[in-house]
């Protein structure tokens, strides 16, 4: 069974994004809420979420048009839309009465087959299936989505003794293939993994960060980058949920855990907090919150000093613990970094080693789950691993603290190991297991431990992935293109063009790539190096060239951001499979040039070859002039197809870990029979299309919505767009657009606004308006 | 005799025909620094140089300072002198109209410190030192301390006084232990010692007021917690000044500069003055320290002048022998050593490096007047970039150039250079320091390529790099230029690799660029005169055959020679920063 059509009840702001989301899996759904007392229209509540999501920022649709597969209604009048409806989600109050109450009359309508879950984050399943009929127990699981759900990849499962298993696999490959989230297994146990960990970790945190004398800061620089915790650390991160959830999910962990769980012993609400969220300073929602900015000061970024309970100026961190890179070398320091790390990290790493298998049934799952619900980059086990079992063991002992008996199995060990090229980890009987990832999936994270690279070097290499299939990695910082990238291409060329199939470009970094190195071209420019910039963007042309006139498919595989080079990489394939989080565009203006590697060139050719478009040879241009000129970025892969940098037919795979296998079936298709694509030619309007930009931009810059740089900018790309001395009699080629591409970038770079525009991207991560 | 003449043709050369300096009085602030004030100003400054400082050189050198009973006294004739300057208005000349000075450009008054410089640096260094003090003053401090010291130095009858080094510590600056303690009304008690402090004690001035780094209570450790005191010798009393408590504990001897005054200073809770925030004294500090890096350089040019034009003279009149190829000048009993190759060799050395050394500074004064002056901000901030980066390089270039050219003069000279008499061996002696003080000329190279590199992204080599390309460009298609022009582009290129090279390692392993540093800041200075020198020959060229033909003539010959002779000693620089830090790295500490 799969799932057709799908509701949501509760309007709130996890239902409401659940529901977007599942639109985003182009599924229709249904979203109902209560009727507002004394309302006029009685779907207010439900209408009004979808008119807050479509608000949303970051945004909880993919495209505004998905919101036109939610239909709004309410619980007393709509209940027998749900009568079709193949999954039901629930996302009301949390309280099990009103609970029940409800689903006692979904349980009248829906009809047979059909699921029912929960979004509750906790309250136990085996109290919500109280008093109801075997058919409803059967059916019932909870889901727990976290927030954003678009953006949050964990999805935990939690099953009861009654649940029907195929009701089970059915919502699981709902929520990996058509929502893209990463599955944890759960027992019905109080805050399941993520939350139950998560809690504990930052009630330690703010304990021992008290306890030490930490500034907020301190906390949260050392609890950032060594233990691979998102650079929020513990008290960004409060400000980011909000300040005031925090004593509603203690007081339900504190009601719902055994006495002698030890985080009944931890448990603590400052009086600064209850004073803070009293005051409305919840977090970046409020008033501020742990940081805050402030205006009234020109934007001074500001931290709360727990001696005074006031705001002060950001501190920069002096601590030596906090610039170290091992966890280890952390938790051994001797500066009060150390002391908090080994207060707040020893303790959480203790309690997760405690609860397995209380909660779930192996380590791989609750690392699973701190990963993908956290965004920690290790899991607490394989934190253990990188920081030494008998390490940890040595320091709790040393501590007076009790060592869990996981930890005592795994002594003289690790958690996880690699035997024979295959991840394994390790069981609570002791022996080791293969983690098993999902079926179909691929990760070249599993390639890379059990092959060799058939090619490699310092910012990129090549794998092969099976059935003739090789896979292109950049591996450089932040997968910014570099002469080594682009030798890694030509070299792939070579390989996979001696009886390989095809290539997919693709990695598993957060980004795909953030696009040039401009390091290396703003220090060549600074000192005059001309010949070497230029040649450096003649190579780049010639090796996207040689990509897409390669005598094989190749497809790339995007994933978040694609900018500039990155995006002319994708641009140059013979197809994409994009993950549905990308965020593609050419933002090359940005930094005072034009995209040079063929980027306008071939977001010109995808224009001119749609057929959707108005007649005449000026529509396509201004199109392109537009995307290029003010660096439109996509906020997703549907999106990127309207803005042209993405083909209709090009492939959209919502779960990242299913992405490379995709790919790899589109590389394989498409070698049937593969034939290299022509070179082609094109006849563009010349001086006269050029002008008619110029004359838009010199109004822009007239009415204030462009920059002195702009305008410069923007004739440049004019040129370039133009077919630069040429008119409609004419036909040029794709090698004389890269050439224009190529003059305009030369002349560009010599500018001092653009110059001054690379400094300040790179060193304040800002584009600068000059 | 060492000789000298001010080089009033040289400075117009350089001010009116290759940097055309009457752009300045276009700035706003600098509209009565037209070419007719440059030219008066600099008749009248070679005029006391000449004339009252040059003479007591040799004396004041000879008797050095003496130090009795806490009080300094200055050479015969230094009290008289510094009157007469003071009276004649030099110690105001770039000094703000505010504050009684004459506002005039900092390119000017760069070439009146060469001229004090090459008649007598010991002296200079009074009013030298004075002026850093001023400037740090001016820029960090409040308006009432302005307003209460910067009259009184800017006209002299005060002195200034950078106090800095400590027993323990000269270059980390850190690590001082000068305790400032507030008292409540707002001043401060200063406590400690204080070493190597030129001008420190002497009888010149009516005050001497020392600028101290000191710490604060409450200082965070390191460098950023030091803060800037203003220390005044004498204090406003009810009956008329009052003596603070500090005092000169003695004087250095040293191997030059005997008539300047080297002090330890002694402070016993001495009455100070916050100068700018607290714990923000490094920055008060770099103000007054690129000031004076820049006059060091200066001094290096000044002496090596006088140096030059006293071999000069006694090439053409020692006689010894004959030239190789026959006799040249037969109604003498021996032909001058002039003309012998190797002594023309050392006398062009001299001269190209000396010339071109100082159309470097001449071009770093203008820019500093641009970057305090010129209307447009992008323009002020380009000066700004360019003086910031080549700053290191005049103070480490034009000092080790001008302790080299003392002792290829004193080469000139033979036995008699080595004798005192001659006044060539004061000359080496005197020139020495400028390698060491203001931060050794090692320090310079780590502030080229550690800080000044990689500063906004490599920003800073942009001010440099893009004029001298597209001049290079400009000047290739020029068939006259062609012989000067290419050597000059190949080094360039291959400087432009060496920086690449260096900036790419360093970011890996910070040895790398610290073994490059001295040879790289030599390359960089090198390439850079070299541009000059060709520019200075596309001026010269169209008047050889003028009135002054022979002027221009020796402009050509000299900058053939710098391009053939001298440029060429970047390709051995090239070679060592090639081979990387390795060979200076690898010996074990214990092997050394």
């Amino acid at each position: 069974m799969s799932i057709q059509k799908a509701a949501v009840l509760g309007a709130g702001v996890m239902g409401s994004g659940i529901a977007a989301h599942i639109a985003n899996a182009g599924i229709p759904v249904v979203l109902l809420d209560i009727v507002p007392k004394g309302a006029a229209d009685r779907n207010a509540i439900a209408e009004g979420a979808v008119q807050k999501l479509l608000k949303a920022d970051p945004a909880a649709f993919m495209h505004p048009r998905n919101a036109k597969l939610v239909t709004t209604g309410n619980l007393e009048d709509h209940l027998e839309l749900l009568k079709d409806c193949d999954l039901i989600i629930e996302a009301v109050l949390e309280d099990p009465q009103v609970k029940r109450d409800l689903y006692a009359r979904v349980e009248a309508v829906r009809k047979d087959g059909s699921i029912v879950s929960s979004n509750t984050s906790t309250i136990p399943l085996q109290i919500l299936t109280q008093g109801l009929p075997k058919r409803f127990a059967q059916d019932f699981l909870v889901t727990h989505f976290f927030n954003p759900p678009r953006y949050m990849r964990l999805l935990e499962l939690v099953a009861g003794p009654e649940t029907r298993p195929d009701a089970v696999t059915t919502v699981e490959a709902f929520g990996d293939e058509k929502l893209g989230k990463g599955i944890v297994h759960c027992k019905d146990t109080p805050g399941f993994i993520a939350n139950r960990i998560g809690t504990f970790w930052i009630q330690a945190s703010v304990n021992a960060a008290m306890d030490l004398g930490l500034s907020v800061e301190e906390a949260d620089a050392v609890m950032g980058k060594p233990f691979g915790i998102p650079k929020t650390g513990v008290f960004g991160l409060i400000d980011l949920v909000g300040l005031d959830l925090m004593p509603h999910v203690s007081k339900s962990l504190q009601t719902t855990l055994p006495k002698d769980d030890p985080y009944q012993a931890i448990y603590r609400a400052p009086e600064l907090f209850k004073r803070m969220i009293e005051e409305g300073y919840t977090g970046r929602k409020g008033k501020g919150g742990f940081y805050r900015i402030n205006r009234e000061a020109g934007k001074r970024k500001e931290a709360i000093d727990f001696k005074t309970g006031e705001y002060r100026p950001q501190q920069k961190v002096e601590l030596e613990s906090a610039g170290l890179k091992h966890p280890a070398e952390v938790l051994g320091h001797a500066d009060r970094g150390g002391a908090f790390a080994r207060a707040a990290i020893g303790a959480t790493l203790a309690y997760a080693a405690s609860l397995v298998p209380e909660i779930c049934e192996t380590v791989a799952e609750l690392d699973a789950g701190m990963k993908l619900g956290y965004n920690w980059k290790f899991g607490p086990f394989e934190l253990i691993d990188r920081i030494g079992v008998d390490n940890v063991i040595a320091a709790l002992k040393a501590a007076g603290k009790e060592v869990p008996a996981l930890l005592t199995l795994a002594s003289g060990r690790s958690f996880y190991r690699v035997q024979d090229g295959k991840l394994e980890f390790l069981t609570i009987g002791g022996e080791y297991q293969p983690v098993v990832r999902p079926a179909g999936v691929l990760l070249l994270e599993d390639i890379k431990r059990a092959t060799k690279p058939l090619a490699k070097n310092g910012s990129a290499a090549l794998w092969d992935i099976g059935d003739g299939v090789a896979c292109l990695e950049f591996t450089s910082k932040m997968n910014s293109i570099d002469p080594e990238i682009m030798a890694m291409i030509q070299k792939a060329i070579g390989i996979v063009g001696k009886g390989m199939k095809g290539l997919v470009v693709y990695n598993e970094g957060s980004n795909f790539s953030v696009g040039a190195n401009l390091g290396l071209a703003i220090f060549a420019a600074n000192i005059a190096m001309w010949p070497t910039i230029e040649e450096s963007v003649a190579a780049g042309q010639a090796t996207y060239k040689a990509l897409k006139f390669a005598p094989f498919p190749v497809v790339a595989a995007p994933k978040n951001m694609a900018l500039g080079g990155g995006c002319e990489v994708c641009l140059h394939s013979d197809a994409v499979q994009a993950h549905a989080e990308l965020y593609i565009g050419l933002v090359e203006v940005g930094v005072g040039v034009i995209p040079g590697w063929g980027g306008c060139k071939e977001l010109l050719l995808r224009a001119i070859a749609n057929k959707r478009r108005p007649g005449g040879p000026m529509p396509p241009l201004a199109q392109v002039f537009e995307t290029i000129s003010t660096a439109k970025v996509s906020r997703s892969a549907e999106q990127a197809k309207e803005l042209g940098i993405l083909r209709p037919t090009d492939g959209i795979t919502m779960n990242a870990d299913r992405l490379l296998a995709d790919a790899k079936a589109k590389v394989l298709a498409l070698a049937e029979g593969y034939k290299v694509p022509e070179m082609q030619k094109v006849r563009l309007p010349g001086s006269t299309a050029e002008a008619g930009f110029n004359l838009a931009v010199a109004d822009f810059h007239r009415q204030g919505k462009a920059t002195k740089h702009d305008v410069v900018v923007s004739a440049a790309l004019a040129h370039v767009l133009a077919g630069g001395d040429t008119d409609m009699v004419d036909e040029i080629d794709e090698d004389r657009l890269t050439e224009l591409e190529r003059e305009a970038f030369m002349t560009l770079v010599k500018t001092p606004g653009t110059l001054a525009r690379i400094e300040h991207m790179l060193t304040t991560g800002k584009p600068l308006r000059n | 005799m060492a000789t000298y003449k001010a080089p009033l043709r040289e400075y117009k050369f350089m001010l009116h025909e290759l940097f055309g300096v009457e752009e300045v009085s276009t700035w706003p602030g600098l509209e009565d620094a037209t070419p007719e004030i440059f030219d008066a100003v600099l008749e009248e400054a070679a005029k006391i140089c000449e004339d009252v400082l040059f003479p007591i050189n040799r004396s004041g050198d000879e008797e050095g300072c003496t130090f009795e009973n806490g009080v300094v006294r200055t050479p015969k004739g230094f009290k008289e002198a510094y009157d007469a300057f003071r009276e004649g208005g030099w110690t105001s000349l770039s000094a703000h109209p505010e504050y009684g000075g004459q506002g005039l450009p900092h390119v000017l008054s760069f070439l009146v410190e060469e001229m004090i410089c090459s008649t007598n640096m010991s002296f200079g260094m009074y009013p030298g030192l004075t002026g850093g003090a001023y400037n740090a003053i001016a820029a960090h401090a409040s308006d009432e301390l302005k307003q209460k010291y910067l009259p009184k130095m800017a006209s002299g009858e005060w002195s200034g006084t950078m106090n800095l080094t400590e027993p323990h510590c000269g270059t980390d600056l850190g690590l001082i232990r000068t305790k400032a303690v507030p008292v409540g009304d707002g001043t401060y008690k200063i406590t400690g010692t204080k070493i190597f402090i030129s001008a420190g004690e002497h009888d010149l001035t009516e005050n001497i007021i020392h600028l101290v780094l000191a710490k604060l209570p409450d200082a965070p450790p390191g460098p950023r917690g030091i803060s800037l005191f203003i220390v005044p010798k004498y204090l406003d009393g009810d009956g008329g000044p009052k003596r603070n408590s500090l005092a000169c504990g003695s004087i250095e001897h040293k191997m030059g500069i005997k008539a300047s005054s080297t002090c330890v200073m002694n402070f016993d809770e001495a009455t100070g003055w916050l100068c700018g925030e607290a714990h923000k004294g490094l920055r008060a500090m770099f103000t007054m320290m690129n000031t004076a890096r820049l006059g060091v350089g200066i001094q290096g040019l000044g002496v090596a002048e006088t140096s030059y034009q006293s071999a000069r003279a006694y090439a053409q009149d020692r006689l010894q022998g004959r030239a190789l190829t026959g006799t040249k000048y037969p109604e003498k009993p021996a032909d001058p050593i002039l003309v012998h190759p190797d002594v023309r060799r050392m006398l062009l050395t001299m001269k190209s490096q000396v010339e071109g050394g100082r159309a470097l500074a001449v071009w770093i004064g203008k820019e500093i007047d641009k970057s305090k002056h010129h209307p447009d901000p992008a323009e002020r901030e380009a000066a700004d970039d360019l003086v910031a980066l080549i700053t290191p390089i005049i103070k480490s270039f034009l000092t080790d150039m001008g302790s080299e050219t003392c002792n290829t003069g004193m080469q000139v000279f033979g036995g008699h250079g080595y004798i005192r008499e001659w006044g060539m061996e004061q000359l080496v002696r005197d020139a020495r320091i400028a390698q060491i003080y203001e931060g050794t000329n090692g320090i310079q190279a780590l502030d080229l390529v550690g800080r000044k590199m990689p500063m906004h992204m490599g920003r800073l080599l942009r001010r440099f790099f893009h004029p001298v390309d597209a001049y290079i460009k400009e000047a290739s298609v020029k068939p006259e230029l062609q012989e000067f022009i290419l050597p000059v582009a190949k080094a360039f290129a291959r400087l432009q690799q060496i920086t690449g090279f260096i900036a790419q390692k360093g970011m890996s392993n910070p040895d790398e660029a610290g073994a490059a540093a001295t040879e790289y800041l030599r390359f960089f200075a090198l390439v850079a005169i070299g541009y000059l020198w060709t520019r200075m020959v596309e001026v010269s060229l169209p008047k050889v055959d003028g009135d002054d033909g022979l002027f221009y003539r020796g402009k050509i010959a000299t900058a053939r020679f710098f391009i053939t002779r001298i440029l060429p000693q970047t390709n051995a620089h090239a070679a060592a920063i090639m081979a990387g830090a390795k060979p200076v790295m690898e010996m074990e500490d214990a092997a050394f």
